[in-house]
């Protein structure tokens, strides 16, 4: 898998920090809005081993409308400022917009992580330009910015694959180097919570599919709704899911908890026999 | 004489025990360096499986074959006391430390019952030349466990 300007091993399980250069953002509500904040926080995720930050300028719920012109002036120098300084960090930059995209990969930007699922037809063509990677996103075709009401699959998990791999095959035909595609089924997104809990029990079909798969379960809605716990209380939920999505094969974790995750995923990970425990004496000497 | 080598039958030193920071890196390289100088064809002396598996390990590492017959070295697995700590393997004997002196002294005369008791892996360090007249490359107790490893030429 390549990102942008960095390369990985087929078997590593990245985390990718998540920065919101946004003033109402679900989880942190602001707390990295300022530009200084937010530097912080990639500071924070950066020494939290993270090898990915996700630096996002507008939210995904619903809210005010924030123009191209908005987004951008929230998110560039913010990318550029942050390529200086981390030459070795992989700068994901969440947006939908085409316009967006250019903008940013011209900064410096490595990945454009499609949460809306090609709203914007041409960011393909902004990913293949720039040799940039792209996270094709399943939303089952809403409006960014929309919240799931009364959407029905036939079968959810079986749409995902459908919607993520056509869209890869888009960027594919774009452009884009097929080991810079990464697909999602996100979590949430297009989904109510009987669906998001069958996409994570079923992930091993999205794994299946032969392209990396991103997942971004952290403290979200179905997390909150399948325990009855609020925003600030859902770590514990986020990491069962997470561990289920790590035995199945996911390949990227997008999270606000880098090191609970990173913890979460390495253990998972070595009960799958894809890496060694760190330092394993106990009957062994 | 052909060259004869000693290492402790430690199962972290096989491949299938491997972890990402080497719980006995300096063992490993010690033992290593031991096993190199048997030449290709080694014969592997053990007490039981774990210690055959780890000499035929050690000397696959190094490029050799095992053999039964026409050894250009004999590779000899065994080691001093499992009870040197409370954290050991055999949890704190007493007697480890003086036991373990003994066979650092020589390997005539084992307390075969001692070493019993003692979780000692010493049946096929009997007959062995004292280390005294050997190159001992690593002589320690890092696990509660005491290791030699020495090559004799």
């Amino acid at each position: 898998m390549r990102l942008g300007r960095h390369a990985f091993g087929d078997d590593d399980p990245l985390m990718m920090g998540i920065v919101n250069r946004t003033p109402d953002s679900f989880f942190d509500k602001g707390a990295t809005w300022a530009e200084d904040a937010a530097f912080a926080r990639v500071a924070e995720v950066v020494a939290q081993g993270a090898e990915i930050v996700d630096i996002g300028g507008i939210k995904a719920a619903p809210g005010v409308e924030i123009s191209a012109a908005e987004e951008k002036a929230r998110v560039v120098d913010f990318v550029a400022q942050v390529r200086a300084t981390y030459p070795d960090l992989v700068i994901s930059v969440d947006t939908w917009r085409a316009e967006v995209g250019a903008a940013v990969c011209a900064a410096g930007a490595d990945v454009l992580n499609d949460a809306w699922g090609g709203a914007d037809p041409e960011l393909v063509d902004v990913a293949a330009e720039h040799d940039a990677a792209i996270i094709c996103t399943h939303t089952g075709g809403v409006t960014p910015r929309t919240r799931p009401y009364r959407i029905e699959y036939d079968d959810v998990v079986a749409a995902a694959i459908a919607d993520t791999t056509a869209y890869a095959q888009r960027a594919l035909d774009a452009g884009v180097a097929r080991e810079s595609i990464v697909i999602d089924p996100a979590h949430d997104f297009g989904k109510n919570t009987f669906h998001s809990l069958e996409v994570t029990r079923r992930l091993g079909e999205m794994v299946a599919t032969g392209w990396p798969v991103l997942v971004s379960l952290s403290n979200k809605d179905f997390v909150g709704e399948t325990l009855g716990l609020d925003v600030g209380e859902r770590l514990v939920g986020t990491l069962a899911a997470t561990s289920v999505c790590a035995l199945a094969g996911a390949r990227i974790y997008r999270v606000h908890q880098v090191v609970e995750t990173r913890q979460t995923v390495d253990m998972v990970w070595s009960i799958a026999g894809r890496r060694p425990p760190l330092r394993a004496i106990r009957g062994l000497q | 004489m052909r060259a004869r080598a000693l290492v402790p039958g430690v199962p972290a030193l096989l491949p299938s025990y491997a972890s990402l920071d080497d719980p006995v890196a300096p063992l490993r390289a010690a033992c290593l360096s031991a096993v190199g100088e048997l030449g290709p064809r080694v014969r592997v002396v053990a007490s039981g499986p774990s210690g055959r598996r780890v000499g035929a390990a050690l000397a696959e590492a190094v490029g050799a074959v095992v053999v039964d017959a026409d050894e250009t070295g004999t590779l000899v697995v065994g080691n001093g006391s499992a009870t040197r700590t409370e954290k050991a393997p055999g949890h704190l004997d007493e007697r480890a430390a003086g036991f373990d002196a003994a066979l650092r002294a020589s390997f005539d005369h084992i307390d075969l019952a001692l070493a019993d008791e003692l979780w000692a892996d010493v049946t096929c360090l009997v007959g062995l030349p004292p280390l005294a007249d050997g190159d001992v490359r690593y002589d320690d107790a890092p696990y509660g466990v005491q290791y030699w490893v020495a090559v004799w030429g």
